[in-house]
C-alpha cells in the first residue's frame, strides 16, 4: 500500500548537504593554515551551532524565543567548571563544590555534561514558559535571560561575577567544532521529521485544529525547548574553549540579536536557512572587516572607513527582508532535486511574527 | 448504554448566557441534527462537547463518565473528533500530512499514521489529492480534508459544524452520501450542525433545535417539519425558503 519512502530517507538530503557545506569551510580553514582565518572558521561553525539549537525551538514552534543566550551561558560556566584545572577553579571560582574544583574533564565530556545541564535548566524554564503563546512567550523567554545573566553577573565565588574567568582550556584545531556542528544539524533534522517535530509545525499556524487532532501543545513545545537548550549548552561549552574566557555579558543581548538575525535572513522555517543564514552573513561580515582593514590593489591602498561594516550589514539584513520577508530559503529545505513541497504563494505566511503584514 | 451527551450544559460569560441547561444525545452509528438560528449557541455547543469551552453548569458524559477538566487533546484521544467552521486545516502542509498529524496526535508513528492517512483519503474519495499544498485547495476539496482529518483513529463521534456551507446543492449532495456513510460504515456517531436545514432533514435521524441557548424542540424530522415553534424560530431569517416541503 505505501508506496511513499519512509520520511527519513526522503529528506535525508538536507543534513547531508549541509554538512558537505560546512565541511568544505573547515579544508578551506586547513587548506589556508592562517591561524586568524583558522579562527573565523571556528566562530562560523560555532555560530552554526548556536543558530540550529535556536531554529529547533523558534523555526518549529513560530515561537521568537530571546532567551535561548541564556542556556549557550549555562553551558559555557559548566564546561568552565568541568574542565578548568582544580587549582585555577580555587582562586577564581572558592564557591564551587570540593568535588567539582577536583574534577578535570576532557573539553569533549565538559561539553556534553554542558548540553545536559542546558537541557535540564530548559525543561525547569519550559515547564513553566510553553503554556504561553505568542509575545508573551517571547517576553518571558527574554525574562529568563535576563535572570540567567543577572545570577552569573553576580555570584560572585561561583561565576566570577562580571569579571572574565580565564584558564578555560583552549581547543584550536577546527575539527572539533565541525563535527559539533554537523552533530547539531542532524539532532535538528532529526527533531524536525520526528513525531514531535511534525505535530509542533502543525500547530505552528493552527494550534486550534492542532488540539482538535490529539495534539499535546504545551508538552511537543516543551520537547523542543529542552533538545533545542541542549544544542545551545554544547556551543556554549565549545565557546568557550574557542577563546579560553567566559563572562556573562558575552552571552546577553549581542549573541541573542546576532543569532536570531541569522535565522531571520536565513529563513526562520527552514533548517537549511539556518545554516545559510549564518555562513551568508558571516562572510559578509568578514568580506566588510578585510575591507575595513584594507586591500592593497597594485600601488594603492583602499580601504573602507571604520563601523562601514555595522551600517552595511544593516543595510543587506533590510534589503534581504524587504525582498524577501521569509528569510532567503523561506519554508525550503535544500534536497537533490528541487523539491517544491511548499508553494512559494503561501510560504510567507507560515513565518510567525517578524513577516506578518509584509506584503511582496 | 454508549452515547455522547451534554447533560444539563450552561455556558454564561459574564452576563450573558449562550446556552442554558442544554440537554443533547449523540449515539454511535447514527446521524443527529443540530439547528438553529445564527447566535443560537450551536458552535458554543459544539466547543463545550469538545473540551474548547468549560460549561458553567452541566457536563459533558461519555458513555456515562463526566469528561468535566479535560483539554482539547485528551477529548480528542477519547475519540470525539470535530471539524471546524472554516475548515481550519494546516495551510502549509500537504493534504497527505494534515491527515498524518491527527494519527501522530493520536499517538501513532508516523509510519503507521501515514498509512492510515492514504486509506483515509480513499476511503473520502480524495485520494488524488495526497501530494496537494492544502491551502491551494479548493473550498469544498478542503471540507472533505478537514472531515477525513476528523476520521483519522476512527472515532467514536464525530462533530461537523457547518460542513455544507457554501456549497452547491450537488456539492451538498455528495457531502450528504459521506455522511451517511461515516455513520453506516464506521459505525461513527454524527453531529451535524448546519445553517441547510433542509440537507439536515434529510440525513438526520434525530433533530434538536436551539434557539438562544436553549432547547426549544427536538424530534424526528417529521416532528421538526411540522413544529409551530422552529417555524417561529426562523421567522424573519428566510425560513421558509430553506424548508423545502418535498424534503423526504
Amino acid at each position: 500500500m505505501s508506496a511513499r519512502t519512509s520520511v527519513a530517507r526522503r529528506t535525508l538530503a538536507t543534513p547531508l548537504i549541509l554538512s558537505a557545506l560546512l565541511i568544505v569551510f573547515a579544508l578551506l580553514a586547513w587548506f589556508v593554515g592562517s591561524k586568524p582565518f583558522n579562527q573565523t572558521i571556528i566562530d562560523i561553525f560555532l555560530r552554526v551551532i548556536l543558530v540550529v539549537g535556536l531554529y529547533i525551538f523558534v523555526g518549529n514552534s513560530g515561537v521568537i524565543s530571546f532567551g535561548h543566550a541564556g542556556f549557550t551561558c549555562l553551558g559555557a560556566y559548566a564546561a568552565a567548571w568541568l574542565t578548568m584545572p582544580p587549582m585555577m577553579k580555587q582562586t577564581l571560582l572558592p564557591g564551587l563544590p570540593e568535588w567539582l574544583t577536583a574534577l578535570q574533564l576532557p573539553y569533549w565530556a565538559g561539553a556534553g555534561l554542558a548540553a545536559l545541564w542546558a537541557a535540564v535548566w530548559a525543561a525547569l524554564f519550559g515547564k513553566i514558559l510553553m503554556r504561553l503563546s505568542g509575545i508573551a512567550a517571547s517576553i518571558a523567554t527574554f525574562a529568563m535571560l535576563a535572570m540567567i545573566n543577572t545570577i552569573y553577573s553576580n555570584w560572585e565565588d561561583v561565576t566570577g561575577a562580571t569579571s572574565s574567568v580565564v584558564g578555560i582550556p583552549i581547543v584550536r584545531t577546527v575539527w572539533p567544532y565541525l563535527i559539533a556542528a554537523i552533530l547539531a544539524v542532524f539532532i535538528a533534522w532529526a527533531h524536525a521529521i520526528s513525531r514531535a517535530g511534525l505535530a509542533l509545525r502543525a500547530a505552528r499556524d493552527e494550534p486550534t485544529a492542532a488540539s482538535a487532532s490529539g495534539i499535546d501543545l504545551p508538552r511537543e513545545r516543551l520537547i523542543a525547548f529542552v533538545v533545542s537548550g541542549a544544542v545551545m549548552g554544547m556551543g556554549g561549552a565549545l565557546f568557550a574553549h574557542s577563546i579560553g574566557v567566559v563572562t556573562p555579558d558575552t552571552f546577553y543581548l549581542g549573541l541573542t540579536f546576532i543569532t536570531l538575525s541569522m535565522l531571520v535572513v536565513g529563513g526562520m522555517g527552514s533548517l537549511s536557512g539556518a545554516v545559510i543564514g549564518v555562513l551568508f552573513l558571516s562572510v559578509l561580515i568578514q568580506a566588510l572587516r578585510w575591507l575595513e582593514a584594507g586591500v592593497t590593489i597594485g600601488a594603492s591602498k583602499f580601504a573602507l572607513p571604520n563601523g562601514v561594516q555595522e551600517i552595511a550589514l544593516g543595510v543587506v539584513m533590510i534589503l534581504i527582508l524587504a525582498r524577501r520577508p521569509s528569510g532567503l530559503m523561506g519554508n525550503k529545505e535544500l534536497g537533490w532535486r528541487r523539491a517544491g513541497s511548499v508553494a512559494p504563494d503561501v510560504s510567507g505566511q507560515k513565518q510567525p511574527d517578524l513577516s506578518k503584514g509584509v506584503s511582496k | 448504554m454508549r452515547r455522547l451527551g451534554a447533560d444539563g450544559v450552561t455556558v454564561a460569560f459574564d452576563g450573558l448566557t449562550a446556552l442554558s441547561e442544554v440537554n443533547l444525545a449523540v449515539a454511535p452509528g447514527r446521524i443527529t441534527g443540530l439547528i438553529g438560528p445564527n447566535g443560537a449557541g450551536k458552535t458554543t455547543l459544539v466547543n463545550v462537547l469538545t473540551g474548547f469551552q468549560a460549561p458553567t453548569g452541566g457536563a459533558v458524559t461519555l458513555d456515562g463518565t463526566a469528561l468535566t477538566g479535560l483539554k482539547p487533546h485528551e477529548i480528542r484521544r477519547k475519540g470525539i473528533a470535530r471539524t471546524f467552521q472554516g475548515g481550519r486545516l494546516f495551510r502549509d502542509l500537504p493534504v497527505i500530512d494534515n491527515l498524518e498529524v491527527t494519527g501522530v496526535g493520536l499517538g501513532q508513528s508516523r509510519r503507521a499514521a501515514i498509512a492510515e492517512a492514504e486509506a483515509m483519503l480513499d476511503w473520502v474519495g480524495i485520494a488524488a489529492l495526497a501530494d496537494r499544498i492544502a491551502g491551494t485547495l479548493p473550498y469544498t476539496d478542503e471540507r472533505r480534508v478537514a472531515i477525513g482529518r476528523a476520521l483519522m483513529g476512527r472515532p467514536g463521534y464525530i462533530l461537523l459544524d457547518e460542513p455544507a456551507a457554501g456549497m452547491s446543492a450537488a456539492e451538498a449532495a455528495d457531502l450528504a452520501a459521506l455522511v451517511r456513510r461515516i455513520a453506516l460504515e464506521m459505525g461513527c456517531g454524527v453531529l451535524l450542525i448546519e445553517h441547510n436545514v433542509g440537507l439536515v432533514l434529510e440525513l438526520c435521524d434525530h433533530i434538536v433545535v436551539l434557539d438562544s441557548g436553549a432547547v426549544i424542540e427536538t424530534g424526528d424530522p417529521a416532528a421538526i417539519r411540522a413544529s409551530e415553534k422552529v417555524r417561529h424560530a426562523y421567522m424573519g431569517t428566510a425560513a421558509e425558503a430553506q424548508m423545502p416541503e418535498g424534503v423526504a
